[in-house]
């Protein structure tokens, strides 16, 4: 059970990577981030970047990693999105290490892989009912809707993981779903 | 005489004809002027695009957008294109730089009204729906059957060698049908239904005697001529990025076809960044002598003369500029003896009907974009009992069957391997039917010239009043049933009917500001879209509508214009000018 002074030196320790941006246990036992952010902070972004390719991962297709979905997200919410969104979206990746240093003692990108999915798939379930309670929306929705756009617009996702055809020539509208295999990009 | 403004002579600013506006009347004007051999200006208020060296986001790929999905920031639509961004599809990162600022192009809403336009070498053709039907026989005797408004002044038959010779020019693909209701034209091959509306046509058509079930006559070129060739264009390649500007020249736009036929007779002078002002009127001669304008970019006014004016700057802001050339003659505006001007605003009234699933057809798909859907031509008031409703006129409806890709449920449940795959893969089959439904001409239904409010240059604006009726209204009722019944007749499944609310001018189909009619007490324009009360200014846009019928109407625009170019010529040279 987690005492009192242990959630405070969890919550000392968030705070404390904060203002210092870097450095730290995280950091150390963890590559460098192969991006700069512009709107995250360093562990946002780290948790961001777990969470993504997770998300949408590796398959015999690409994963959102080598889609650069993170900077696609980092970039929507430096750029795109209004304030309320980006803020649920830049706390709610801060909940994320938040909740697994509670859970674990580690930031959510130190987590194994079973544990980081657990943790997401704990969100999906709280975002699925909040959207069938009209209760305001999850950070989870919103991170999964820009991780998805992400993924499916980058070049990787829309000519790997989808069929992509600038310059189609013909319409033909009934052929065999078999011959295109998967979902057209456009 | 204030000639001269900036230094250059009468004789250097004197055309055989002018022309204002380039979209897609103006074009058919400048196109049929020329070839005809007279010297031409066209006169634009926005600036320069030329076709395939203008188009800059033509072949952007998905992930070269600045922003997601190319969608604009809300602070920046809510900020610049407050009404532009009404319509939810015109206003995007690929296509903006082809609509107006609404922070820099003031109006005034008595009402809510969406008036979306597009200032440019090209103005809306570039940016049109496309969608290209005649007007039929009964559409131009509806308003005298009736006792509506006033009867128009031509007949199908006035019209129908001039819709032969524009749809040849511009290429309509479509399917020749045999209806009354729906003249058949010059089309090229139709483009072709997908499983899904073959079925819905055969099974709608099977139970329902008088509704048919047709391919969109879209103005694609799937079969081009010798003449659509040789003018750099080329055939639709289904991209369905028209918005964008076509770098294949698939589509009809001004850029694309008549501005470069009139190019090529050596007789066009194309100037941009021309706001036209006014009409000088010549009280002695009793006509027109020419147009004033101010360069949005040098700020100069200057005069221009021809013998004969074009109006084609758009319903409104050819209404706008006869409103705002008063002189002691046209106290009241040009030409408005009748105090019709600005007066009979109509649209298309339209975002109802009905949508399906269909668990049918789950192994097949399409490939292409085709930039076209089904069309249900109107099928109540035909003149018989049995299509007689509660209401005059009719709609159409337009629609079509597809399936969705991976942004179908983008904040659905899960994640991982297995979403991932799910959205790799189309979704089920869907159809929905959206009707377009005439509006009927009333006076008090109007835009006047409001001097309080002024915009950058210091000239007078708009002020718009519209608001649809109990006849609109009741026809909204129906159309939605009757896009839920055929949904349902073809066995569609969880069929769901809609309206999503309809606002005047989000049909982007403004019409009848300056209407034609046979009594110069009553109307503007004459039969051959001569101003009543000066017969060497013509106004050949959605202004001359007399009543709306429930097409789509730039096919008719095109029409009347290249009709009234062969009347101003004939009467040029009888002298009759």
């Amino acid at each position: 059970m987690l005492n009192r002074r242990d959630a405070f030196r969890g919550l000392a320790l968030t705070m404390g990577m904060v203002s210092v941006g870097f450095a730290g246990p995280v950091a150390a036992a963890l590559p460098p981030l192969a991006w700069t952010p512009a709107a995250l902070n360093a562990e946002q972004a780290r948790a961001l970047d777990a969470a993504a390719e997770l998300i949408v991962p590796k398959t015999d297709t690409p994963g959102a990693r080598e889609a650069k979905v993170p900077q696609f997200v980092d970039r929507t919410i430096a750029t795109y999105l209004d304030k309320t969104q980006g803020e649920l979206l830049k706390s709610g990746l801060t909940q994320m290490d938040v909740d697994a240093r509670a859970a674990h003692g580690k930031a959510f990108a130190e987590l194994t892989s079973a544990q980081q999915t657990a943790l997401l798939s704990r969100y999906d379930q709280e975002a699925a009912a909040a959207r069938k309670a009209w209760k305001p929306r999850h950070f989870f929705s919103l991170l999964k809707e820009y991780v998805t756009i992400g993924y499916f617009t980058s070049e990787p996702g829309a000519t790997l993981a989808l069929r992509y055809e600038p310059v189609p020539g013909e319409y033909h509208g009934c052929i065999p779903l078999a011959d295109v295999g998967k979902a057209w990009a456009l | 005489m204030m000639a001269n403004l900036n230094g250059r002579s009468r004789q250097e600013n004197t055309y055989d004809a002018i022309v204002v506006g380039s979209g897609i009347s103006g074009g058919w004007a400048a196109k049929e002027l020329t070839q005809k051999g007279l010297k031409t200006l066209v006169l634009e208020r926005g600036p320069m695009v030329r076709h395939l060296e203008d188009y800059p986001t033509a072949m952007t790929d998905p992930w070269d957008t600045k922003y997601p999905q190319g969608k604009l920031p809300a602070a920046e639509l809510k900020a610049q294109y407050p009404v532009q961004s009404r319509t939810g599809y015109t206003v995007t990162e690929y296509t903006k730089h082809f609509f107006v600022r609404d922070d820099e192009n003031p109006y005034t809403e008595e009402e809510r009204f969406d008036w979306i336009r597009s200032y440019q070498v090209g103005g809306r053709s570039l940016t049109w729906g496309r969608q290209s039907y005649r007007h039929s026989p009964m559409d131009f005797e509806a308003n005298a059957r009736e006792g509506i408004a006033i009867d128009w002044p031509i007949r199908y038959a006035d019209l129908a060698p001039w819709y032969d010779y524009v749809e040849r020019f511009i290429g309509v693909s479509g399917q020749n049908e045999g209806l009354a209701h729906l003249p058949d034209g010059q089309f090229q091959p139709p483009m072709e239904m997908n499983c899904v509306e073959k079925a819905f046509k055969s099974r709608v058509e099977g139970r329902f005697g008088e509704r048919r079930i047709t391919m969109g006559r879209a103005a694609h070129l799937t079969e081009p001529t010798e003449e659509q060739l040789s003018l750099g264009r080329s055939k639709c390649q289904h991209r369905n990025m028209c918005m964008r500007g076509c770098p294949f020249g698939g589509y009809f736009s001004s850029n694309s076809a008549t501005l470069v036929a009139a190019e090529r007779t050596g007789n066009l002078n194309l100037r941009p960044n021309s706001i036209v002002t006014s009409l000088i009127y010549d009280a002695k001669a009793g006509k027109a002598s020419g147009v004033r304008i101010l360069d949005s970019e040098t700020m100069k006014e200057e005069e221009y003369y021809a013998e004969v004016i074009f109006l084609c700057a758009s319903a409104l802001n050819s209404t706008w500029i006869l409103m705002n050339s008063t002189s002691s003659r046209f106290e009241n505006g040009f030409g408005n003896g009748s105090d019709q001007l600005g007066r009979n605003v109509m649209d298309h009234h339209f975002r109802v009907g009905a949508k399906a699933d269909v668990t049918e057809f789950a192994d097949k798909y399409y490939s292409g974009r085709r930039p076209n859907g089904i069309y249900i031509p109107r099928f109540r008031n035909l003149g018989d009992a049995a299509t007689k409703k509660d209401f005059l006129r009719g709609y159409g409806y337009q629609g079509g069957a597809s399936r969705p890709g991976w942004d179908r449920d983008l904040a659905g449940e899960g994640f991982g391997a297995d979403r991932k795959a799910a959205m790799s893969q189309p979704g089920p089959w869907t159809m929905s039917l959206g009707a377009f439904g005439e509006i009927l001409p009333y006076e008090d239904n109007r835009v006047t010239l409001n001097h309080a409010a002024k915009d950058k240059f210091g000239l007078p604006t708009l002020s718009a009043k519209v608001t649809i009726r109990e006849n609109e209204k009741a026809m909204r009722k129906d159309m939605q049933a009757a896009a839920v019944e055929m949904l349902e007749a073809a066995g569609f499944k969880n069929v769901q009917a809609a309206d999503l609310g309809y606002a005047p001018g989000l049909g982007i189909h403004e019409m009848g500001t300056a209407r034609m009619g046979r009594d110069p007490k009553t109307s503007v324009l004459n039969a051959h879209n001569q101003v009543h009360e000066c017969t060497n200014v013509y106004v050949t846009d959605g202004a001359a509508m007399t009543s709306a019928s429930c097409v789509n109407p730039s096919l008719t625009y095109m029409a009347l214009t290249a009709r009234a170019v062969d009347h101003a010529v004939q009467a040029k040279r009888k002298g009759d000018l």
